[in-house]
């Protein structure tokens, strides 16, 4: 099960791209709380708590404002443009008993031996959508592979989820495959001519001739 | 072969700007490992096919590649020694806008240390400074 990481916020009243991004200079990074009917509340969070949270792959916070402490549930990060820094934090207040749909990392463990057979190891799904109660989510969901032959496939439905997880995806839905080694043959030369697109053109109107 | 669009509404496009960063496709999403452009301008479809090229090769059939970037943008020039005006040149080849951020090539099934490896390579093939990315931790 993951670890709550406790998440020490303080309220925020500047607003705005400008102080957001002068937030971020000063190493706090902006965020806001809500859920749960209750106020909206934007807040600013230094960049070293949010890392420890990240690192942790931590899913629910304590999250720690105005002198209280709730639990949320880290809902969306916004990243730059390269992935880098995070910009700004949406955590949405849970209750303990509540069960939330999340999205959990796929872990591959073993050696397919259909790769040694001439096969690529293909992996479609590599976060899975499971309903759990907030207190139980899973750290990651562990998928042996040891005997995974040359075109044999694990499906959602196969999957061993702890209990009280129940997987809120296509159960047919290949989550691993070994799939036959598609030779790709090296198309000839297009004819001069040939090397241009189709253009779309528009069909006459009923009724219009072609000059 | 180089890639190009099967069908298109006009032949030829206006030249246009590479402006901002890329809000999207900036994030790792098939594979396991990705290069990432960390500048903007026109990727050449001979260019993107150079790249897989090089990948095939290293990966040779034990990992799955993923191209995402496609050159819907066709590049006219006009001939040698030729004055000006007369409208504007033919299409000469077709390009991928590429803004910075964007990931260009995915790997998967290999491991990290090849991964590094077989984009270090692509990367030498590409015309901008390029970074290799791992998923963004699931949060």
């Amino acid at each position: 099960m993951v670890e709550t990481v406790p998440l020490p916020t303080r309220p925020r009243d500047q607003f705005g791209s400008k102080n957001a991004r002068r937030l971020r200079q000063q190493g706090l990074i902006p965020g806001v709380i809500y859920g749960h009917k209750e106020e909206v509340v934007a807040v600013v969070m230094s960049r070293e708590d949010l890392d420890r949270v990240i690192r942790k792959a931590a899913h629910i916070v304590d999250v720690e404002y105005n002198g209280k402490t709730e639990k949320a549930r880290v809902r969306e990060l916004q990243w730059d443009h390269l992935g880098k820094e995070v910009l700004h934090v949406d955590l949405m207040r849970v209750s303990k008993d509540e069960r939330i749909v999340i999205g959990i990392p796929v872990v591959l463990r073993g050696h397919a031996p259909g790769t040694s057979e001439g096969g690529v190891l293909d992996q479609p799904i590599h976060v899975l959508n499971v309903e759990c109660p907030v207190l139980e989510i899973p750290e990651f969901i562990r998928v042996n592979i040891d005997h995974l032959g040359l075109g044999q496939a694990i499906h959602v439905k196969e999957l061993t989820l702890p209990p009280g997880v129940v997987a809120k995806a296509d159960p047919d839905a290949v989550v691993v495959h070994v799939k036959a080694h598609r030779v790709v043959e090296e198309a000839a030369a297009p004819a001069e001519g040939a090397a241009e697109p189709e253009v779309i053109k528009k069909a006459p109107k009923a009724g219009e001739e072609e000059e | 072969m180089a890639m190009m669009p099967k069908r298109v509404k006009y032949r030829k496009s206006q030249r246009g700007k590479v402006r901002g960063n890329a809000q999207r496709g900036n994030a790792v999403a098939m594979g396991e490992f990705g290069l990432q452009a960390l500048e903007g301008g026109w990727l050449s479809a001979e260019a993107i096919e150079a790249g897989r090229i090089t990948a095939s090769n290293f990966i040779r059939g034990e990992g799955r590649l993923y191209i995402r970037v496609f050159p819907h943008k066709s590049v006219t020039a006009i001939p040698l020694e030729t004055r000006m005006g007369k409208g504007k040149g033919e299409p000469e080849y077709w390009a991928a806008v590429v803004k910075p951020g964007t990931i260009l090539y995915e790997v998967a099934g290999i491991p990290e240390s090849a991964a590094r490896e077989c984009l270090a390579r692509v990367a030498y093939k590409m015309p901008f400074k390029c970074r290799f990315v791992t998923r963004r931790p699931n949060v």
